[in-house]
């Protein structure tokens, strides 16, 4: 499972970088996107996935799974979700002022 | 602190008084209040011939930055105590001259007066320490405020680019010369000159003994004005005569003379010093002298003058030099006359070459132009400026009875005594020196010519000044020139009033060692040396020079007579341009503005580190014991949530690519699910819900997304990019998690399990970690929420147009 | 706990809260920001000194122990960070109270500085990896606002490149402290310290390492992941630039000098020699970009990038006296590049103009501000006996002392460029025919120059009373390479 997880999170990787590298300020959002999903994953896989009860002591296991990376990523979560949502309007507010979404023209001129 | 110390930071200190003086007393001429630091000085300085003159020395301990080994060490011998005296006897004079130069009522006089103070203490501090880094600290600010008063007059366009020219070109030789000074601390553990002097013989051995000298020696040379460096000097003309009286002839430019006067004892007797300062010294002489006849300014012929005396000194040094390779009397003496006469010379051409720079200033002053093609008929008109002008040219050509032909003579005994030299292979080329001794010297003499008869004599023609009535200067302002051009003759006539007191321990200070065996037959200087080799040069050189001078007609059509700016100019020039351009296209291929190139360049580089570091460390490692086992609903969700993602670069409708990404996100929480996170599964469900909405409120106003309008290459980079990036990624991860299995302690998520309920009473461990043991994480993360909300708002709301403020 | 070791962090958070409901009254926005800046500067000034005498503070926050709980950890170097930090947020808003339009403060513009400082003080002196990422993120956003603030066109278009490329950044931290923890199971400085220290396998160590290093660079403007840097740092006003081109980078350069001494002290010959050919490189591309520039305000930017190098360069070098000198640099270049960029919007505030030939003989009309320039520009080049001669000395010394000529060669060659593109601001702005008018050349500017006084006085002080300094740096250094003392008491072994 770790090694699937981590192909899994290669791919995500793999995928966003290729928005990222894109000209659309859409298509780059979206890269930043599928690139936190693969790493807030892959904080996950990090830790054990070996079978074990959620991280509830209430449960009666004698295993549970790591608790900590979950807390991490929760917070991870949120923080991303704050900057996605402040990247967007960023977007927006860019595009209403230039009239483009296109990196290509949002270059500035050579020498700035 | 002593009163050693004291003298020298007092023109720093007078330094900051002077804008208040100008400030409030403005009716009397700022230069008075400026006057009486250096004659103070001088006479101060004074006090010390007794003491060096019987060999003695003085030191003065004031650690500094004791760390770093920079002590503020005071040290007099007789080489300081020489430019001591020089800095302020001629710094007295300049400051006088410029009382009457520069018009209190239109001039800002207290820029003039704390830029020359600054200098003052700079020099004074450079040739008064014994500490290398306190010598280097003086030494810039000597460039900085030589910079700063060429651009005196800071909105001419001239005077912008010869600060800058001098600024750059000193301040390079500065960094080099800083180089080299810690080289010889890595050699020596010292900047003391005196212990690095006491260990010179450890000092030749090393083998950073070649890059120091090197380094050491390009910032001489810079300083010193040696060719190829010396292209700044002619250019520093453009600040007001009295600075390029003092700076850029007496003082400043000597600061390289003394250093490597200084470092002698240290790299001298070596083949090395011996031919870079005699070679670069006689180079720049021929080069100086005969640019010099090319100039139609009579500022611009000073300074290549100035240009070609200094490499003449120079070249001397560097013959001296070789008399600490002997160790016997004869041949000891015969080397270290060179050492004399460079001294002598000092002393000389700081007299002759002042009032000659304060008589053109006079004329400039007086007459509106320096141009030698407008000039002519002053001797009558300025007959004080005339015979003082006279007095200082005869000087600078060699004609007795002054000054100039005393030390002229005894070059020319030097270059000789150098061809006699069988070693550093001097038997194979050492003729070379008399011979462009001789011709520079014959250069040096029309120049004299030239400059003096086309200023004085011929007919003059008021239609070529500017100025209404020329007439001879106020007489204030020639009191300085003829104590100068009185100095000429004194020295001429009484040289021996300078051998003991002066000369012979500035010489003890550059060669030491050869004091001993030296015969003190060479101090005795006179003129009448019967009719020897150097008597015949002289002819030689007023017989040549007089005819080149008289047929002037002839050659002076030739182009390279007419040209006045040395060709060497062009490369600095275009290094300077090539630097501009050259950075410009650099910059260019990086910062494209477009956000894809970034990237790419930082994958590119990112990738490129982490896999040769994975390589070098022999990091890879992948565990396949004791993995969770994979359910096939499994398999089938990560299917399902690679294929989404795979697809999600070829979608090219927005609302699709959308809900595509919303789907990733769901799927994202199922494998949450999976693996026992129920907080994070409910999180991500919530957080990806209200994305998703945002995305569409924000791009349902934007434009279709577009298919990629790419190149082909391009794409293929980004794809190889890509997929670099994904595979580093999981390759790490793989041997990250390898490692999680071979470390020797576990996760310190073991004690949460272990002790979360008895600390906390609570049970959903995630959230106990949230709200108390990681409690600041998570009100930080409710923070960065609240400041991206506050942010869209002021996004939305604040809308500028960039010249409400700064 | 020690609540003088929190109160960094949290007076200015309590204060950026508090004065988000104050933002239509200007009057007391302004007073409560000015008492609170100068607290907390009496504050952090107060915590160095108390760390420089009873040695290294600790606050286990919520009384949890480390490596469990997150604690905050005072050592000289963060304390020293803290300070500086402070002295440069004291200037830049006071210089913001004389120069940015009142609109700005309606929108606010202090709740989000003092935000901006709540992260960056958190940053220095947080024990914790994850915690620094959190931090680091409130930083960020807070920065990523202040850097758009204002919404011009140019704002926008830069800012989005900046966000995007720092939002990248930020996943990588993640994914680092993803890989951290499976490597060695914690995330306190301290213990994954001692943790590596222990492991006998190191291979993967050095990935993540390398991993860190990238991360920390692409926030502290290293070659080649400066790309956001310079363009964007030419939108925000004066005050803010300063800000961001004193403190922010160095923030990443703070955790690249914490992780390389402290964690990441297994295999230096690996790790420092890239980290000096990085500084290298970072060093001469940097200042080949300011001398490619005709702008006030963008050579100075290209400058940070350049003077990053160096302070990177003393940790490469990786000796205490390199070390010293890079401490010395930071505290030398934070204040003189804070100074520079407020000088910047002085000059601006008189012409109207940053495009250097635009300008012209501000010497003229405005000496006081000219040579105030002119001696922070020079202590920037390295020019004696300012405190950038010192910092920079003692790295090449060190330098030469090991035998590392190439990097010396680059950092004087890029010493002299430095002077050559602050002389070309000297010679086209405040040299030369004026070109601003006769009106602009009455006004009065001494309200905007008096914050900027400080700091030159400061270079000015850190040059002649160098020893002083030059001795705490070394005590740093000496400090940050016996990391065993900070393990010790955070892990209170």
């Amino acid at each position: 499972m770790e090694i699937l997880m981590s192909i899994t999170v290669g791919v995500l990787f793999m995928v966003g970088t290729y928005m990222i590298l894109t000209k659309s300020i859409l298509r780059v959002i979206l890269g930043l996107m599928l690139m936190s999903h693969g790493a807030h994953l892959l904080l996950l896989v990090m830790a054990d996935l070996k079978a074990g009860a959620p991280p509830l002591l209430g449960e009666d296991a004698t295993a549970f799974s790591d608790p900590l990376p979950q807390a991490l990523i929760l917070t991870a979560i949120v923080i991303s979700f704050g900057v996605t949502s402040f990247l967007l309007v960023l977007a927006y507010r860019t595009y209403k002022a230039h009239q483009t979404d296109d990196l290509e023209k949002l270059r500035g001129t050579a020498d700035e | 602190m002593t009163w050693l110390h004291l003298a020298i930071i007092s023109p720093f200190l007078l330094a900051i008084l002077i804008p208040f003086l100008y400030r409030y007393a403005r009716n009397i001429h700022t230069g008075w209040f400026v006057f009486l630091l250096p004659l103070a000085l001088f006479a101060y300085f004074l006090t010390y011939v007794p003491v060096t003159s019987g060999g003695g020395t003085h030191q003065a301990n004031l650690p500094w930055v004791p760390s770093l080994g920079i002590y503020f060490n005071a040290y007099v011998d007789g080489l300081s105590l020489l430019f001591a005296l020089l800095i302020t006897g001629i710094g007295a004079l300049v400051v006088l001259y410029s009382i009457y130069y520069l018009s209190k009522k239109t001039e800002p006089l207290h820029n003039f007066y704390v830029y020359l103070m600054m200098f003052m203490g700079a020099m004074l501090g450079v040739v008064l320490t014994d500490n290398l880094i306190v010598i280097y600290v003086f030494w810039e600010l000597t460039s900085l405020a030589s910079s700063l008063l060429i651009s005196y007059w800071f909105h001419r366009q001239a005077s912008i680019y010869g600060a800058q020219k001098s600024m750059m070109i000193t301040v390079f030789g500065g960094f080099s010369m800083l180089g080299g000074f810690s080289l010889l601390y890595v050699m020596t553990d010292t900047f003391s000159i005196q212990e690095i002097i006491a260990q010179a013989d450890q000092v030749v051995e090393s083998p950073l003994f070649l890059p120091a000298m090197l380094l050491i020696l390009l910032g001489a040379f810079t300083k010193s004005a040696q060719f190829p460096f010396h292209i700044w000097l002619p250019d520093a003309m453009e600040a007001p005569t009295p600075v390029s009286a003092y700076l850029h002839s007496a003082t400043m430019v000597k600061a390289g003379i003394y250093l490597v006067a200084r470092l002698t004892p240290v790299f001298g007797g070596t083949p090395e010093w011996f031919w870079l300062l005699s070679g670069f010294g006689i180079l720049t002489l021929t080069w100086g002298s005969i640019s010099a006849v090319r100039q139609k300014d009579l500022k611009g012929i000073l300074a290549f003058s100035t240009i070609s005396q200094l490499g003449l000194i120079m070249c001397l040094l560097g013959l001296g030099s070789a008399s600490l390779y002997f160790t016997d009397a004869d041949e000891t003496t015969m080397y270290a006359t060179a050492t004399l006469a460079a001294v002598f010379h000092l002393v000389n051409h700081a007299t002759f070459k002042g009032s000659l720079f304060m008589t053109a200033g006079i004329v400039d002053h007086e007459t509106g132009t320096r141009d030698i093609r407008k000039l002519g008929g002053l001797m009558t008109i300025m007959p004080v400026t005339f015979t003082v002008s006279l007095i200082g040219t005869a000087a600078m050509a060699g004609l007795p009875p002054f000054n100039g032909f005393l030390s002229k003579e005894m070059f020319f005994t030097g270059v000789l005594n150098a061809t006699e030299l069988n070693i550093f292979n001097m038997e194979t080329v050492g003729f070379i020196f008399p011979v462009f001794a001789w011709i520079a010297s014959i250069f040096t003499f029309l120049y004299c010519l030239i400059m003096f008869f086309r200023t004085f004599t011929g007919k003059f023609e008021p239609s070529n000044y500017e100025v209404d009535h020329v007439h001879e200067a106020p007489k204030g302002m020639l009191i300085s020139p003829v104590i100068l051009g009185s100095l000429v003759i004194i020295f001429g006539f009484f040289p021996n009033l300078l051998t003991y007191t002066i000369l012979e321990p500035a010489m003890a200070a550059i060669i030491p060692d050869s004091m001993n065996y030296i015969e003190s037959a060479i101090f005795n200087i006179y003129h009448w040396h019967g009719f020897n080799a150097e008597i015949f040069m002289t002819l030689g050189v007023v017989a040549f020079g007089a005819l080149l001078f008289i047929n002037m007609g002839k050659w002076s059509a030739l182009s390279i007579y007419q040209k006045e700016r040395d060709p060497l100019n062009r490369a600095y020039d275009g290094s300077l341009d090539g630097l501009i351009t050259g950075s410009q296209a650099v910059t260019r291929i990086q910062m494209t503005g477009l956000l894809r190139d970034y990237f790419a360049f930082m994958l590119v580089f990112m990738v490129m580190l982490l896999l040769y570091s994975m390589f070098y460390a022999d990091a890879f490692a992948i565990n396949t014991q004791d993995l969770a086992p994979i359910s096939p609903h499994m398999w089938v969700l990560t299917i399902l949530f690679i294929a989404a993602t795979l697809v999600m670069p070829f979608i090219n409708h927005r609302v699709t690519a959308i809900i595509t990404i919303g789907v990733i996100g769901f799927l994202l929480a199922l494998f949450f699910v999976v693996f026992r996170a129920q907080d994070l599964a409910i999180t991500q469900l919530l957080v990806e819900t209200v994305l998703v909405i945002l995305l569409l409120l924000a791009f349902y106003h934007l434009p279709e997304i577009r298919k990629e309008t790419f190149k082909p290459v391009f794409k293929l980079t980004n794809a190889v990019i890509s997929v670099a990036v994904g595979v580093t990624v999981t390759l790490i991860a793989f041997s990250a998690h390898a490692m999680q299995h071979e470390r020797p302690f576990g996760a310190i998520s073991e004690y949460f399990i272990e002790n979360t309920y008895e600390l906390t009473g609570g049970q959903n461990m995630v959230n106990l970690i949230l709200v108390d043991f990681r409690a600041i994480d998570t009100i930080l993360e409710v923070l960065v929420l609240a400041i991206a909300a506050l942010g869209v708002v002021t996004m939305i709301k604040l809308r500028m147009n960039g010249r409400e403020d700064v | 706990m020690n609540s003088l070791v929190v109160l960094p962090v949290l007076l200015p958070f309590l204060v950026g809260s508090i004065l988000i409901l104050l933002v239509k009254r200007h009057a007391l926005q302004r007073w409560i920001s000015g008492i609170t800046m100068t607290a907390l500067l009496v504050l952090s000034i107060i915590l160095a000194v108390v760390v420089y005498q009873d040695g290294i503070q600790i606050s286990e926050l919520g009384n949890w122990e480390a490596p469990f709980g997150i604690i905050f950890v005072a050592d000289m170097f963060a304390t020293l960070m803290v300070v500086l930090s402070s002295i440069v947020g004291f200037t830049c808003l006071f210089f913001a109270f004389r120069t940015i339009a009142p609109v700005r403060e309606k929108y606010y513009f202090y709740p989000f500085y003092f935000f901006l400082l709540t992260g960056v003080n958190g940053a220095f002196l947080t024990g914790d990896l994850f915690n620094l990422f959190v931090f680091f993120e409130v930083m960020l956003i807070a920065s990523y606002i202040l850097i758009v603030h204002g919404s011009t066109n140019y704002q926008l278009r830069e800012s989005f490149k900046y966000v995007a490329i720092n939002v990248f950044a930020s996943l990588f931290f993640i994914v680092g402290v993803a890989y951290m923890y499976a490597a060695t199971g914690t995330l306190n400085f301290a213990h994954l310290a001692e943790r590596i220290d222990e492991m006998e396998q190191t291979g993967v160590l050095n990935v993540i390492a390398i991993l860190f290093l990238l991360v920390f660079a692409m926030k502290g403007a290293l070659f080649p992941l400066y790309f956001w840097l310079p363009r964007s740092y030419y939108g925000p006003p004066a005050a803010i630039a300063a800000l961001f081109g004193g403190l922010l980078t160095k923030v990443g350069i703070y955790a690249i000098i914490r992780m390389f001494t402290l964690v990441f002290n297994h295999d230096p010959t690996f790790t420092h020699n890239i980290i000096l050919a990085l500084a290298g490189f970072t060093m001469f591309f940097g200042v080949l970009g300011a001398v490619s520039q005709f702008d006030f305000k963008r050579i100075l930017s290209y400058h940070i990038i350049s003077q990053v190098g160096y302070m990177v360069m003393g940790l490469g070098l990786y000796t205490q006296l390199a070390i010293a000198g890079a401490i010395y640099y930071i505290a030398h270049h934070i204040i003189v590049k804070a100074a520079l960029f407020l000088f910047a919007g002085a000059a601006q505030k008189i012409t109207g103009e940053t495009h250097l030939k635009k300008m012209g003989g501000l010497l003229g009309s405005h000496p006081v501000l000219a040579w105030m320039f002119f001696i922070t520009a020079i202590s920037l080049a390295g020019i004696p006996p300012l405190s950038g001669f010192f910092s920079k000395f003692a790295l090449i010394l060190s330098g030469f002392e090991e035998g590392r000529y190439i990097i010396v060669t680059v950092a004087l060659i890029v010493g002299l460029l430095t002077l050559f593109s602050m002389i070309k601001i000297f010679m086209y702005a405040f040299w030369g025919e004026r070109k601003h008018t006769e009106e602009q050349s009455q006004m009065k500017i001494g309200s905007v120059l008096l914050p900027i006084v400080p700091l030159v006085a400061l270079t000015i002080i850190m040059g002649f009373a160098a020893e002083p300094i030059f001795q705490y740096s070394e005590a740093i250094a000496a400090e940050l390479l016996e990391p065993d003392v900070y393990i010790n008491s955070v892990l209170k072994e």
